[in-house]
């Protein structure tokens, strides 16, 4: 081989090895741009599905917590109903009462 | 040489992406759980809301209902109080009896004894002065005015001059009793004993 396909050689080697290593870089560079992408594809994924539990929890607690009002209100009738009929039968006696505490 | 050396930067860069998004998602995950934490909270204030709400209503309505009965009770105990003015000696003997205890009060020799116009008419006199008399035998000299009060009953009872007074009105009695009145209605007609 004579000295000049031997340079040749070299300069072939180097020139393979320089486009390995700029491919190389290449797709570092597009590895690193996908980043952001899957990132914000992934952040985009998981709040959305945070979102809609978020919405099903507090549309949860409106629809309980308006039963639980009506279920209060109705047992508390109940009770001012038993309050109002035993004000009723006390009712005579406490106007006795009161027009003996007037007439002194 | 530089295969190796390519091969370390695509490893490197996928594992520097890797190790981004594994923090990534663990950021994420904190936001999800605080947007998670953030409507457990709000559907918790929600709830107490409502039945807060309906609590309150409850109340009203409680307190509503009884204002209503004490109303209709006091209402009642007025209009009994004004009949017992119909029953003409019933009631001398009652205003008889503030009278003397108003003279008493007085502690002086000469009262004015002050009545409405309807008793004006009715009582005689007499009779009125006579009726004081037996609460308070000869405790003052006892005059009529015959200037009539604004009162559905009762008595007033001043010295001469009228500086002093002392005011034993129906409406006197209800507005001095009031507060008493609330209560032992309130006692008599909802408490649970």
């Amino acid at each position: 081989m004579s000295g000049l396909e031997t340079v040749k050689i070299i300069v072939d080697a180097e020139k393979e090895a320089s486009n390995m290593l700029n491919e190389a870089q290449a797709r570092a560079s597009e590895i690193r741009k996908q980043i952001d992408t899957l990132v914000e594809v992934e952040r985009e994924k998981r709040l959305s599905v945070a979102r809609k539990e978020a919405a099903s929890i507090v549309q949860k607690a409106e629809s309980e917590g308006k039963s639980e009002a009506i279920r209060y209100q109705e047992e508390s009738k109940q009770n001012i109903k038993k309050v109002l009929q035993r004000a009723s039968a006390n009712q005579a006696a406490a106007v006795k009462t009161l027009f003996d505490m007037i007439m002194g | 040489m530089a295969r190796e050396k390519a091969r370390q930067i695509v490893e490197q860069a996928e594992n520097e992406r890797q190790r981004l998004v594994e923090d990534a998602k663990a950021t994420i995950a904190r936001e999800a759980n605080d947007i998670l934490r953030n409507a457990q909270a709000e559907a918790d204030g929600i709830k107490r809301r409502e039945v807060s709400e309906a609590r309150h209503q409850v109340k009203l309505l409680e307190q509503s209902e009884k204002d209503r009965i004490l109303t209709v009770v006091l209402d009642e105990v007025k209009a009994r109080v004004r009949e017992t003015a119909g029953d003409e000696s019933k009631y001398l003997a009652y205003i008889a009896r503030l009278g003397a205890d108003a003279i008493r009060q007085l502690g002086m020799d000469q009262v004015i004894v002050h009545l409405n116009a309807e008793d004006l008419k009715r009582i005689k006199v007499s009779n009125f002065t006579h009726e004081i008399d037996k609460h308070a035998p000869s405790l003052a000299k006892v005059e009529i005015s015959k200037e009539p009060i604004l009162a559905s009953g009762g008595i007033v009872v001043s010295s001469q001059d009228g500086k002093v007074r002392i005011v034993n009105t129906f409406e006197q009695r209800f507005e001095a009793l009031e507060p008493k009145l609330l209560i032992e209605a309130g006692q008599l007609l909802f408490s649970e004993k």
